[in-house]
């Protein structure tokens, strides 16, 4: 089996659990996001995969090799910290001839590929250049080709992108993703952001309270989450308790009731959690309840500009629907008005 | 900044309208004609010996009056004289002092570099039993007596069943000197975060290629700064060396004090200008090695 594969992976800190239970296989040649709130396990098991971390217990399975025990200066494998950690008191050139220097390449073998690296990130005037005269993003990209220099089997980003504005971070996202695209190397990515984890990701393992919690691509994993975490951390939603009626329905707490197909399997009486996700909530004018066409009273509106957010009381639960401004018809706080949310909008959630 | 005077203005304009403010209101960063009254009052207290001692070493006269009835350059003529050709009153020539002092200074500077880089790396990234224990030792000789180390060194020389002339000189200094090397290093060691290190080990650095590579260069400055105060403290030594020193072994400052016990004449003051220069000098290279990063003392 080629690429990375993880088996029952666990990490303790004495009796503290940093991550367990993780069973993943992250394909050759893909970008892999680790995304998740801080605190929920994603950098140490990054560090565990690059060597920095021993493993409580399990395996790392690289191409069916076992590395688990490997030291990480024999595993080659790349990593960009999230400070970066280029060497202060070296030049740029030296920084990204280092890997090579340390394999025995030649001077003239470390030039050419230090050129050629340069050359890549468009900074091949910078060549002599300390690192402390450098901008943020031309950091970045000096940190990156450091990385790479001897071609690593795996790429490994702690979030590196965190310190950078907002505007460079997106351009710096879409040239990482260029970079892992033309050089076809596996690469993992940890970050906290969910957009940039859509983006740039083929796959997205979604971690929370020190475990997997689903893993799919950025589409699989935001119009089908796997439970209520994954649901509400990534986008935004309307999450809220229901009660499965046995007949493909459910019934709302305040009363009122949803076709929803995916809550057929469902025993009549069990408590459910549903999402229905803003932009699939429609609103129109006030007419009599039919299907899933209810009846609301408006609670709150915020315009953004852009998008309108309005709230709805319903059925004893409080949803946002968002509309763009030509989609408004001249609602206030206050107003009766139908929600509609579309039987193949509205999700049930598993535990 | 078109005029520097306009801030006087209100001020007077104020208390010329009701003698609300009677002096003007002190910025941050100034200081009252009281503070900086006090601060010349304590720098001239401290450079005094200094000046005293310069003053005196260009007397003219033969006795250590102060200061002096006339001035002239004899002592010098005398210090230089002692120096290239010692007489027999002399109880052993300042050349060879000279050239002990430098050998156990040289020794001590190398030998406490060579424990306190590895040991302030330690103490920074490694968590072990009885650190904190392990850092207080460390400052210990600071504060301990000079004359009951000195004593208690001699103590332990002595019940060895071999004999020891530099050597044991150059353990004395080295337990004096590494307090201050130890803490320039830690210093610098603190700075340099474990990022860099574990980023050169997963370029392929081993852990012992990274500290060399990465964070002993990174360490560069504290670590000149620690070999410097190492050789000046091991220079200037005096109590403790006074009771470890014999005939054949003698320092610098032991062959002063025995000078001046014999006679005294301001001779020693000429040398004491000398080795007070030798300090600067050696001071001022040590700011201009370690730059913005700063000695600790």
């Amino acid at each position: 089996m080629t690429g990375l594969i993880l088996q029952n992976v666990e990490k303790y800190y004495g009796s503290a659990c940093a991550v367990t239970d993780v069973n993943l296989h992250l394909p050759a040649g893909k970008l892999v996001c680790f995304l998740g709130p801080s605190g929920c396990g994603k950098t140490t098991l990054l560090r565990m995969i690059a060597g920095l971390e021993s493993l409580s217990s399990g395996e790392i399975l690289l191409d069916g090799e076992d590395v688990s025990h490997t030291p990480a200066h024999e595993r080659n494998f790349g990593m960009v910290f999230q400070s970066l950690a280029l060497f202060p008191h070296m030049t740029v050139g030296e920084n990204i001839a280092y890997p090579l220097k340390l394999r025995g390449v030649s001077k003239a073998g470390q030039q050419a590929r230090v050129v050629e690296l340069l050359e890549m990130i468009q900074l091949q005037q910078m060549l002599d250049r300390p690192v402390a005269k450098l901008s943020g993003g031309q950091r970045q990209r000096v940190a990156i080709a450091r990385a790479i220099a001897a071609h690593p089997k795996l790429l490994l980003l702690d979030e590196p992108l965190s310190a950078l504005d907002a505007k460079l971070r997106e351009s710096m996202q879409v040239e990482i993703r260029q970079l892992q695209q033309r050089l076809n190397i596996t690469t993992i990515l940890v970050t906290h952001d969910q957009r940039e984890a859509m983006t740039m990701a083929d796959i997205v393992v979604v971690l929370g309270e020190h475990r997997v919690q689903q893993v799919g691509t950025p589409i699989e994993i935001y119009r089908n989450p796997a439970n209520e975490f994954v649901a509400d951390f990534i986008g935004s939603g309307n999450i809220f308790a229901a009660v499965a009626l046995g007949n493909g329905q459910v019934g709302l707490p305040g009363g009122g009731t949803l076709e929803v197909p995916g809550s057929g399997p469902l025993v009549a009486g069990a408590a459910i959690k549903m999402l229905v996700r803003p932009e699939d909530v429609q609103l129109s004018p006030h007419q009599a309840p039919e299907g899933n066409r209810l009846a609301g009273t408006v609670t709150f509106i915020r315009d953004i500009g852009a998008t309108i957010e309005t709230t709805v009381e319903c059925g004893g639960v409080s949803l946002i629907s968002l509309t763009t401004p030509s989609q408004g018809f001249g609602l206030g706080v206050g107003h009766p008005v139908s929600i509609t949310l579309p039987a193949e909008a509205c999700r049930v959630l598993g535990a | 900044m078109k005029n520097p005077q306009i801030p006087a203005e209100p001020v007077e304009t104020l208390s010329a309208r009701g003698g609300l403010m009677k002096t003007r209101m002190l910025l941050p960063g100034e200081t009252g004609r009281f503070a900086s009254t006090l601060s010349w009052l304590i720098l001239l207290l401290a450079v005094m010996p200094i000046l005293t001692m310069i003053v005196m070493s260009f007397s003219g006269a033969s006795n250590l009056d102060f200061p002096p009835a006339s001035y002239s350059l004899k002592w010098y003529q005398a210090a230089w004289h002692t120096f290239v050709s010692p007489d027999s009153s002399d109880v052993l020539s300042l050349g060879k002092a000279l050239g002990t002092s430098l050998w156990v200074s040289c020794l001590t500077m190398i030998l406490a570099t060579l424990v306190a880089v590895p040991a302030s790396y330690a103490l920074t990234r490694c968590e072990f039993r009885g650190k904190a224990v392990a850092l207080q030792l460390m400052s210990l000789p600071l504060v301990f007596p000079m004359v009951v180390l000195g004593l208690a060194l001699l103590l332990v020389f002595d019940s060895l069943p071999f004999h020891m002339d530099v050597s044991r000189l150059v353990i004395a200094h080295v337990i004096l000197a590494l307090p201050f090397v130890v803490k320039n290093c830690t210093a610098a060691m603190v700075s340099i975060g474990s990022e860099v290190e574990e980023a050169a080990q997963m370029l392929g650095a081993s852990p012992t290629r990274a500290i060399v590579d990465v964070v002993v260069p990174l360490m560069k400055s504290g670590i000149l700064a620690g070999m410097l105060l190492a050789f000046i403290v091991s220079f200037n030594e005096f109590t403790v060396t006074y009771f470890l020193y014999n005939i054949d072994v003698m320092t610098v400052p032991i062959w002063m004090y025995s000078r001046t016990v014999s006679s005294l004449d301001p001779t020693v003051f000429s040398f004491a200008v000398l080795i007070v220069l030798i300090d600067f000098a050696l001071i001022w290279a040590l700011e201009k090695l370690v730059g913005e990063g700063g000695v600790s003392f």
